[in-house]
């Protein structure tokens, strides 16, 4: 049996002005990175990587994403990330944090570069609620979509 | 030094009288099609138009050697021209200079 091979890339997405929440889904990241191979790689970039090219995560508040390509595409996603100035509606870019060749591998990277974000965070929220709640918005790793 | 592939192309319209038929709009249009389908990057080459004949309707150009495969392709998918159906038949590519009085003289080109 053949083993389809995948790489997982984390990137963060970074704002031109800062906001707290982006308006942000899967749905809208996967669209614009396509829509941004097909101008930058064509008809045949598209081809090649829409097959099993998946946005598996999104966090709206540490602006952090997981894309899911095939091994052989993983050029073509990396290479236009640099060159996206426009997420959806958002004047933002792409920082490329980590590539990964299993979830898991990207997901240990995604807690410890949350755990820096909570810690700075952390010093600027007021109360003790809001600290909870930003504890739990940070570290959900809901991967099930 | 640049390594080039030579084509020779012949050019086939249904209704060659409503096309203006001259190098800058052929070169415009193979340019086209290798933007749509190879991109930005992907399809993004020099084309040098060595001959050009629209009595004989044929076309001698060049490309870089990596650009072999992708110039192939996008001619081959090439199915209009100024909105006039059409198709590009690849008579010969070779790795030397190609003309179209020369046909069988040269030994590295490739007939189709």
């Amino acid at each position: 049996m053949v083993r389809i091979k995948n790489r997982y890339i984390a990137v963060q997405i970074v704002p031109q002005t800062p906001v707290q929440t982006l308006r942000l889904n899967d749905s809208t990241l996967s669209k614009c990175l396509l829509q941004n191979v097909e101008k930058y790689y064509g008809v045949y970039g598209l081809g090649l990587l829409e097959h099993g090219f998946r946005v598996k995560y999104c966090n709206e508040r540490t602006k952090i994403a997981i894309i899911r390509c095939i091994h052989r595409g993983q050029r073509y996603v990396s290479s236009i990330l640099p060159l996206i100035t426009l997420i959806g509606d958002v004047r933002a870019k792409f920082r490329t944090l980590y590539v990964g060749a299993t979830v898991i591998q990207c997901n240990k990277f995604i807690i410890k570069h949350q755990k820096h974000f909570l810690d700075r965070m952390m010093g600027q929220t007021a109360s003790a609620k809001e600290r909870q709640d930003l504890f739990k918005r940070v570290m959900e790793l809901d991967m099930e979509r | 030094m640049i390594r080039h592939r030579y084509f020779d192309v012949q050019l086939k319209f249904r209704d060659l009288d409503s096309v203006v038929l001259t190098p800058v709009f052929f070169r415009g249009c193979v340019q086209n099609s290798l933007e749509r389908f190879f991109g930005q990057i992907g399809g993004d080459t020099t084309l040098e138009i060595i001959k050009f004949s629209a009595e004989q309707q044929r076309v001698v150009f060049r490309v870089p050697e990596e650009f072999y495969e992708r110039t192939r392709a996008s001619i081959t998918l090439i199915g209009q021209y100024q909105e006039v159906p059409c198709h590009f038949r690849v008579l010969k590519t070779s790795k030397t200079p190609l003309d179209f009085i020369k046909e069988g003289e040269n030994e590295n080109c490739e007939e189709i």
